[in-house]
């Protein structure tokens, strides 16, 4: 036999052995179990509750440790979970909670009030994490076990958002932690990997940086919605958007998140894909610069965002998003639409221009936004053409998102326009209402450097207040007066969109999720 | 060099913009909360300090920790690494496989079809940029036809065999494991491509020229005179001479297929330090992407060590004491 021939045996025969070995198309089995493939372009580094949190982290922490209530739905309920009943002292300073009975860490322990001290004791000493939400307000002597099942918050001072943060303080169970406790760590090199929760799932593989596999728990405490739920979810790393899209085309993923919107509109038009379609409450805006350089200048400001077309925000993402019509986003609690919102005007714009140092223009102002978003690329090209038209012209800088940090954390360094996209963590309009306090300059959404002194007084005012009567009159006037000083170009709440096989069933959207995640405890696959 | 290397990749590190404690602790992290990571990983501290506290770490193989993850950075590159050597070895071996026998071929069949097939593949290399290779290969090769995964080392639901070497593929032979040697095959196919492609038209087009211009020598002719076959020639004769400058392309390429996994094991999602790295960079984590610099500088001088070696083997006059 000639080598050629051979080598074309060889080819045929290499070839044969792959296309047999192909990988079948539909979600993965484990046993009887269905397990869901989800295909997520971010890692998780660490499962710590007490250590970090952002979508892909939180996700997974969502389903191996239960808090004491939950966000559920849209618009967003803060429902019982450990926690089955609360009260709540008339000047918002005393929690008390009282604990279900049934519930079980994983290893068959019972998740006492003890548990729940130690946990929330643990994220104030690490002080890293979720620790900021309540760090102002609680300190670890306030918090005191009642009973077993019994456990009282003594707040500093009032602080009537105290609930709308507990959904993301999850309940470890001490005795895993302090087992596996490596000097003074509290756990936190074991808890990187390892989860010491009683939520629906638990881990089954944790190949970091390629993988994470949970399996649900038979006999959860709480139940399972459905009876086709998901005996397992497979979070699988795929870092480029094109084998997101491959891998969900193919049925090698049974949900995606992150693409554009040009591919989510075309995966949506292939049989037997949907895409869940909901406003989210990520808002984008463009951060101006209130302290230096001509967006000091409130007339200029609003001259700025009188030029700008916000239709375009709309057309970017293909119609499917909203524009907002308050800083706050929609969903959240005392949301009110803005009389006279700011929306494109150019003779006003030319009107308020004329008032600014600059009345004709004739300047440079830098926009600076992520490298590599194509979004904020677009609406960059967008400012370009707008505030050509007061003779402005725009300078558009992508930055790594780390230098973009950078450059906003300091008012001497902060652009006169930045790119911002902020997703709050709670429904309480404190949430948003704070990051136009003093206290948020140098994060990355208060590069605005906003000062107003009597809205400062009014965000401090309204978080002590524990009625909503009294709160919300107060939230109405916050809004009003942040739109009025325009520190950002108040721009639009993109929809939350994901992927999905039609056979995944159970799919709950909460918008006070953040981008991308996904509450897998409600999950179901019908498909046999 | 090693400690140059150190030098520079501690200095940029420093002066980049980006303060990594404020990214690590999180967007919404409060002061106190970033002093308290500051100085927890010593960046608190005067840099010339950190500097010869990272040193002192060095020397004792320990590379620091990771402020995204927490991880000791030594015992992450030791998890990702083993991946990107079976990574880069394939490819080498690949393109060392192809290349050289494409190189002589083109220089024995000069200015025919073969040579010109050859040239416009050589040229290929060069131009073709190893993320759109890639792509187009997940595209055509995985999606379309779906001949081969899209990408990872194995299928979702397979664990990888108990590790021996921590090399899948030689774990999976050593434990017995077939089907699982032939599923991490089949993922490797397509990133081991595009990694070997730039490295292939490399090695064939230095390999040509030292070819011709070998085949034009007195002992060549000498040896045709003589009535040798033209195969023993080419392969035994002319190819030995020719190897000297091929194996200083190689050695530089292992280094260029290092850097270019980071590319490549992007577009794969193949867990490698390559990987690592890009997600260190993107959240301004430089103890991991230090930790990763060194390693391929220490690999890049091993792998031009072994390719001095080879010289001498290649050639006796080079090691010969002052052999001409």
């Amino acid at each position: 036999m000639t080598i050629t021939r051979l080598g074309g045996r060889l080819l045929v025969t290499t070839l044969a052995v792959l296309v047999a070995t192909a990988p079948a198309v539909a979600f993965e089995r484990a046993g009887d179990r269905k397990i869901l493939v989800f295909a997520g372009r971010q890692e998780v580094p660490t499962i710590d509750p007490s250590v970090k949190y952002d979508w892909s982290i939180r996700m997974m922490q969502q389903a191996l440790y239960d808090g004491l209530v939950k966000y559920v739905g849209n618009p967003p309920e803060i429902v019982p979970w450990l926690a089955e009943r609360w009260e709540v002292s008339p000047d918002a300073r005393t929690w008390t909670f009282h604990l279900v009975k049934n519930a079980r860490f994983h290893n068959g322990d019972p998740v006492t009030a003890e548990a729940v001290r130690f946990s929330f004791a643990r994220t104030l000493k690490l002080n890293q994490g979720p620790a900021w939400m309540l760090s102002a307000f609680l300190k670890e002597d306030g918090i005191k076990v009642l009973g077993d099942s019994t456990i009282q918050f003594t707040l500093t001072r009032p602080y009537a958002p105290f609930l709308s943060f507990l959904p993301w303080w999850y309940v470890m169970n001490p005795k895993q932690v302090l087992a596996n406790q490596q000097g003074d760590d509290l756990g936190q090199k074991w808890l990187t990997s390892n989860a010491a929760g009683s939520g629906p799932f638990r881990i089954k593989r944790w190949q970091q940086g390629v993988l994470y596999e949970i399996e649900a728990v038979d006999g959860y405490w709480k139940g399972w919605p459905s009876k086709d739920h998901v005996g397992g979810v497979i979070l699988k790393l795929v870092r480029e958007a094109a084998a997101q899209r491959a891998a969900l085309l193919r049925g090698e993923a049974d949900i995606v998140e992150g693409l554009s919107a040009d591919d989510f509109d075309q995966v949506a038009k292939t049989p037997g894909i949907v895409v869940p379609n909901f406003p989210g409450m990520t808002t984008f805006g463009i951060k101006m610069n209130t302290q230096k350089g001509p967006t000091k200048d409130v007339n200029f400001r609003k001259a700025i965002a009188y030029a700008f077309d916000y239709g375009a925000l709309v057309k970017i993402y293909n119609g499917n998003a909203v524009l907002q019509t308050s800083p706050f986003p929609n969903a959240t609690r005392g949301h009110v639409a803005v009389p006279d919102f700011y929306r494109q005007d150019l003779a006003k714009a030319k009107e308020l221009l004329a008032r600014s140092a600059h009345p004709t223009g004739g300047i440079e102002l830098e926009y600076v936004y992520v490298q590599g978003l194509e979004e904020e690329r677009k609406m960059g090209l967008v400012l370009i053409d707008n505030l050509a038209k007061l003779g402005l012209k725009v300078k558009m800088v992508p930055l790594t998102w780390p230098n973009m940090v950078a450059r906003g954390a300091k008012v001497e360094t902060a652009p006169d326009m930045m790119a911002v996209f902020t997703t709050p963590v709670s429904t309480d309009p404190d949430a948003v209402a704070y990051q136009y306090h003093r206290d948020s300059w140098g994060k990355y959404y208060g590069s605005h450097f906003y000062a107003n002194e009597e809205v400062w007084a009014l965000i401090e005012r309204a978080r002590t207040l524990a009625r909503w009567e009294d709160r919300a009159p107060l939230y109405l006037e916050i809004q009003r007066r942040i739109a009025a000083d325009a520190p950002e170009i108040f721009g639009m709440l993109a929809n939350r969109r994901w992927g999905m096989r039609d056979h995944v069933k159970g799919f709950v959207f909460s918008p006070v999720r953040f981008t991308g995640e996904v509450d897998l405890y409600s999950l179901a696959i019908t498909a046999k | 060099m090693l400690f140059g290397l150190l030098c520079i990749t501690f200095a940029i590190a420093r002066v980049v913009p980006g303060d990594p404690a404020r990214l690590a602790a999180g967007p919404d992290a409060n002061e106190d909360m970033v002093e308290t990571l500051r100085a927890k990983y010593g960046l608190d501290q005067p840099v010339p300090v950190q500097f010869v506290r990272y040193l002192r770490g060095v020397l004792v193989g320990d590379l620091g920790q990771s402020l995204r993850s927490r991880n000791a950075v030594a015992d992450d590159l030791l998890r990702y690494f083993p991946n990107t050597f079976e990574l880069v070895t394939l490819s080498l071996l690949l393109a060392v496989a192809l290349g050289i026998p494409l190189g002589m071929l083109s220089a024995v069949y000069k200015d025919t079809w073969v040579d010109h097939t050859a040239r416009i593949v050589s040229v290929s290399g060069v131009a073709l940029p190893a993320f759109w290779l890639g792509l187009m290969l997940q595209l055509v090769i995985a999606l379309h036809l779906g001949l081969l995964p899209l990408g990872g080392r194995l299928p979702l639901t397979a664990s990888p065999p108990e590790p021996i070497t921590h090399l899948l593929l030689v774990d999976a032979l050593l434990r017995g494991q077939g089907d699982t040697f032939v599923a991490a095959l089949r993922h490797a196919v397509l990133p081991v491509v595009t990694l070997c492609f730039p490295a292939l038209t490399s090695i064939m087009r230095v390999n040509r020229a030292e070819m011709i211009e070998t085949l034009k020598q007195d002992y060549i002719q000498s040896a045709r005179a003589q009535g040798f076959s033209g195969l023993r020639i080419v392969t035994r004769y002319a190819l030995r001479n020719a190897m000297i400058p091929t194996l200083t392309m190689i050695g530089l390429r292992y280094g260029w297929m290092l850097g270019g996994t980071v590319l490549v094991e992007t577009v794969f999602d193949w867990p490698g330090i390559g990987l690592y790295a890009v997600n260190a960079a993107v959240s301004s984590d430089f103890q991991p992407i230090m930790g990763v610099t060194l390693l391929i500088g220490v690999n890049f001088m091993l792998a031009n060590l072994l390719v001095d070696f080879a010289y001498g083997w290649l050639d006796p006059r080079i090691r010969r004491p002052g052999g001409a």
